[in-house]
């Protein structure tokens, strides 16, 4: 089934739904909307398929009926940040909405720029819609909390980075019996790094011997962009044991191993040279690529197996416009070190990156209550079945049993399913509010080691250091 | 390479040429595929057409806004420069002011400021200081047009003085001794002899304008959103839309194109910096 | 004739607008410069810190090293534009037929986004699926990797600044040459004046002003190119395309480092000054006032 196939029949169900069981629900969205006729709400945000449909189909929902308009600015990452915080930065009051990803949210709660939503609601109980409830939306909502508990930002995308891997190649006889001659072992996803890196130098060796245009993982490897900053720390560092960047935030932020941090440990060293090993072996654009590239390079089949941010997921597996691998993903959890299962269970690690963002109110915009409505609008249980079938993602618990999001699981290799089991064994970005100011200091030394200019275990040594400097020089180190 | 053998020219140009046309055909080529296609070992040839881009474009109505709010920036912007351009031009050419050199040079140093740095104080300019009640600048396409004359009016001063000092003063003062007031001589006399130059002066800050990203990407919010700034909501972390991307800027190509043919023929005739002698 | 007043008043309007949106904002940056100022840091607000921004941009090796490239990358693009510029200038002088065609095919690049000339490029050039490092492959047996590669990286910036800018210098020479009046020629050739000498002191000299103005735009333009290198390689790989313009976005847009990042403008700023006004003081305002 196409998406757009999709789109209008959750669409067409939906608007049935609403006509009976949520009128109630009607009348207090045109009362409310009364008191901001010929507002307009201003939003900005980067330009994704969730945040599409808000634009497309949320927003125009919402603007029927409370009457209250909604637009929404749409441009690209690093635009998005740069315009949403110059305007809380200055006051201006452009934006009534931001998009918070999960990563800068604690920059903007350190400076105050976000209103605290639990509260206002609280405080405001008119404006409070009846089918908004904190309690609905999954766990992935912590993260947009503050230190007393409260939410900052409504929760509209959620997803993990997953390991991604070709039923068909994996599955092919012919292909597991070569397997099984090279190797001794039977062909399966991997559990461990050993496994993983065997089977991502059996297929590129396999690739390169059918003279096919497949090797054996994906790498998102940018030397001049942070993506591979990212794929690193967020992904492949935590499944080595190393965990929050190798910062230690209860240590005075000591990032190198003589003060207490981790960054350039042994575990960290070992993450970093087999990462490399992996760019090695993978398809050759994996040098110029970022999460996107990393996505279309899987979805055109170059690639045995990956690991693949989730929101990419869903296209690779079901949209036949843009993958060539459809009806061929399956999806497992990372690749791990021992005692890296342990550390996630227990809450002291973790084993990959949830990712996500959600749309926060400034504290300078000018139009808050109507905002609100908007936000709370967006926030409702009763929109979310459409949404995640038409721009994958789930925020909120009971969404998962939904018979539409249901099938997509199904299509997707059970990839719900282990969002739902296994989301908590994932973590956001460690709490930091110098995410971005960090990520640029050190970055220049991280795309040396990827060039070879600097060896691998003294650029870890010089990023430690550099991450301890930067800290002092922004007053976070003492 | 004698006079009597042009074909060699031809073969000449025909090599240049395909190397100039290249990357634009490669654009096109782009333009023509889904974005997984872009994943492979490509082939020089097109072999099969995919025309979704095209459509996606001309069905999104938001992009014709774009298109919109880009000619008249940049035509504005052009206009605008190029009226005042000449304008200085005159002055500096026919007066003898004390310092107009300094100022002249001056004028080119607004062009070399890194623009990344310059972004907020003009952002905090155009809310905060450049306001009348609640309008303020940002995000309004006259905004625009004022902010691109720190790069495009230094430029159009730069290549009109050696035109408008090429022009004999002989000329003016002849018309000055018959009677005709200021006004008269530079609409009557002088701008109809700069006027190749104008023309290129007006076509490349015209170009110029039309093809500025940063600056439009981080003053412009819905209103006043350019053709270019269209261009980075397709690159996103589910996949930059490549072929979308390439469709649109085919799409850029056709305004300036026509705006280029149109003053093709005068950029010959008028591009002279330095070489007119004075 | 008439009085300076008038001369003002025509002035008045161009100084008007770059006093509002070029000297205020350029103030405010330098006002910043003296300042530490990063929104994000614990103490998010301006600290008035003397020219400690200064004192440091003379011990940043980044910094240094991206003005290093930036140098080497506005010297080869901007020769090589003028070389080739140029002959096809030389080409353009005599009669062929098509002539006009030529002359507007090689026009196109001009009116291209550099936004768009940096997605093209990075296309082409993708390691595996660009179709350059395919053709170079097939041809050269040379494997041509912009993500690994940094010489490979600077070549291939290089060649789209020449491929993006080259027919502006094309342009202003045209102009140049269809303006020189034959007599001079028409007399070295009956000197028996060989070519190469006609070159070096009949052509040369007088279209020197007009390869000095084009010269001069170039220069001042490629110090500043952002867009199309971001698009291509993002600064990389390494450090090897980061040019002050990408290194001067990347310290203010992610980085947020306000202060710093405008002491590093200001420095940027006043180099350009300094080599620009040296070339105008020497080589072009003699003629200015020869005229």
């Amino acid at each position: 089934m196409s998406f757009a196939f999709r789109l209008g029949v959750s669409t067409l169900a939906l608007s049935i739904a609403a006509g009976s069981a949520f009128a109630q629900d009607d009348d207090f969205w045109a009362k409310a909307g009364e008191k901001f006729q010929g507002v307009t709400l201003r939003g900005v945000t980067e330009a994704t398929p969730p945040s599409n449909y808000i634009s497309d189909v949320l927003a125009p929902e919402f603007e029927e009926k409370t009457g209250i308009r909604v637009e929404i600015e749409t441009t690209s990452w690093d635009q998005m940040y740069d315009k949403a915080i110059k305007d809380m930065e200055a006051g201006t009051g452009i934006y009534d909405m931001v998009y918070i990803e999960q990563d800068i949210v604690y920059a903007y709660l350190a400076r105050d720029f976000l209103v605290d939503v639990t509260q206002t609601l609280a405080d405001n109980p008119d404006l409070k819609a009846p089918g908004f409830d904190e309690a609905a939306f999954t766990t992935f909502a912590d993260y947009f909390r503050g230190e007393n508990g409260d939410l900052y930002g409504i929760p509209m995308e959620a997803f993990i980075k997953i390991y991604l891997y070709r039923t068909d190649l994996f599955n092919d006889p012919e292909v597991q019996a070569a397997y099984k001659e090279a190797t001794g072992n039977e062909l399966k996803p991997a559990t461990t790094h050993e496994e993983y890196t065997q089977i991502a130098e059996f297929f590129t060796k396999w690739g390169e011997d059918h003279d096919m245009d497949l090797w054996g993982t994906t790498a998102q490897a940018h030397t001049g962009h942070p993506a591979s900053w990212y794929e690193y720390v967020e992904t492949v560092a935590p499944t080595f044991g190393v965990y929050g960047w190798g910062i230690d935030p209860d240590n005075n932020y000591a990032a190198t191993v003589e003060n207490g941090g981790t960054m350039n440990s042994d575990e960290a060293k070992a993450a970093l040279k087999w990462w490399l090993h992996m760019r090695d072996i993978a398809p050759p654009e994996s040098v110029q690529s970022t999460w996107t590239e990393v996505a279309t390079t899987f979805a055109a089949g170059r690639a045995a197996q990956g690991l693949v941010y989730g929101e990419n997921a869903a296209w690779i597996a079901s949209d036949d416009s843009k993958s060539r691998v459809v009806g061929n993903v399956g999806v497992a959890l990372p690749p791990m070190e021992d005692g890296v299962m342990a550390d996630a269970e227990s809450g002291a690690g973790y084993i990959g990156y949830y990712d996500g963002g959600a749309f926060g109110l400034p504290v300078t915009s000018k139009n808050q209550d109507a905002a609100l409505l908007f936000l709370q609008y967006i926030g409702q249980e009763s929109v979310q079945p459409g949404w995640a079938v038409a721009a994958p993602r789930i925020t909120h618990t009971a969404t998962y049993d939904d018979a539409g999001v249901q099938e997509m699981n199904d299509e997707l290799g059970g990839y719900y399913d282990m969002l739902r089991e296994d989301g908590k064994l994932f973590a956001g970005a460690p709490p930091y509010p110098f995410h971005a100011q960090l990520r640029e200091a050190v970055a220049p030394i991280f795309y040396d080691i990827l060039t070879g200019n600097i060896d691998p275990d003294s650029g870890l040594d010089q990023m430690a250091e550099k991450t301890e400097q930067e800290l002092t020089d922004l007053g976070y180190r003492q | 390479m004698r006079k009597n053998r042009p074909w060699l020219y031809v073969l000449f140009w025909i090599l240049i040429s395909f190397l100039t046309l290249f990357p634009i055909y490669w654009l096109f080529v782009i333009s023509v595929k889904p974005a997984v296609d872009l994943f492979s070992t490509p082939d020089i040839l097109l072999k099969s057409f995919y025309w979704q881009n095209y459509i996606d474009v001309l069905n999104d109505r938001t992009l014709r806004g774009y298109m919109v709010n880009s000619l008249v920036i940049s035509s504005g912007n052009a206009l605008l420069c190029t009226t005042l351009g000449f304008l200085a031009c005159y002055a500096l050419s026919r007066f003898d002011m004390g310092g107009k050199e300094s100022i002249f040079f001056w004028t080119i140093t607004n062009r070399m400021a890194p623009p990344a740095v310059f972004l907020l104080p003009l952002f905090l300019l155009m809310t905060q200081v450049y306001k009348v009640g609640d309008f303020t600048l940002l995000d309004t396409r006259i905004g625009m047009i004022l902010v691109y004359c720190t790069f495009n009016l230094p430029f159009a001063i730069w290549t009109l003085r050696p035109t408008v000092d090429g022009i004999p003063k002989e000329l003016d003062e002849a018309a000055y001794v018959d009677g005709a007031s200021a006004w008269k001589v530079i609409t009557e006399v002088v701008f109809p002899l700069a006027r190749p130059g104008l023309a290129v002066t007006l076509i490349l800050t015209w170009v110029f304008a039309w093809n500025e990203y940063l600056l439009a990407a981080t003053l412009t919010n819905f209103n006043a959103r350019t053709l270019t700034t269209g261009l980075s909501e397709y690159v996103t972390t589910t996949g930059t839309e490549w072929g979308i991307m390439a469709a649109i800027s085919v799409f850029t190509l056709i305004p300036a194109l026509i705006v280029f043919g149109m003053v093709q023929k005068h950029i010959v005739a008028g591009l002279t910096f330095g070489a007119v002698k004075g | 004739m008439h009085s300076n007043k008038l001369g003002w008043l025509l002035l008045a309007p161009t100084l008007l607008v770059l006093f509002f949106f070029g000297v205020l904002p350029f103030i405010y940056v330098v006002y910043v410069s003296f300042h530490q100022w990063n929104p994000f840091a614990v103490n998010p607000d301006m600290v008035f810190n003397w020219a400690e921004n200064y004192r440091r941009v003379v011990f940043d090796a980044q910094f240094l090293a991206s003005l290093g490239v930036t140098a080497a990358f506005v010297f080869f693009a901007v020769i090589s534009e003028l070389i080739l510029g140029y002959l096809l200038a030389q080409a353009f002088m005599k009669d062929f037929p098509g002539k006009a065609i030529f002359r507007t095919i090689h026009t196109l690049p001009l009116i291209m986004a550099p936004i768009i000339v940096g997605s093209i490029w990075k296309l082409m050039t993708t390691p595996s699926i660009g179709i350059i490092p395919n053709l170079l492959d097939s041809w050269f047996g040379y494997n041509l990797n912009i993500g690994q590669s940094a010489i490979a990286a600077f070549i291939t910036t290089v060649v789209m600044d020449i491929w993006h800018w080259t027919p502006l210098v094309t342009l202003t020479l045209i102009a140049a040459l269809v303006s020189l009046p034959p007599d001079p020629f028409e007399q070295a050739q009956i000197d028996g004046a060989g070519k190469r000498q006609i070159f070096w002191h009949i052509t040369l000299p007088m279209i020197r002003p007009a390869i000095l103005a084009t010269v001069f735009i170039r220069l001042m333009d490629a110090l500043r190119t952002v867009d199309e290198v971001l698009m291509l390689t993002g600064g990389g790989p390494g450090s090897a395309t980061r040019y002050v313009g990408v290194h001067i976005f990347k310290e203010v847009f992610p980085r947020t480092n306000y202060g710093y990042g405008s002491a590093i403008s200001v420095i940027v700023l006043y180099l350009t000054i300094v080599v620009c006004w040296l070339l105008y003081v020497f080589l072009i305002a003699p003629r200015n006032k020869k005229g």
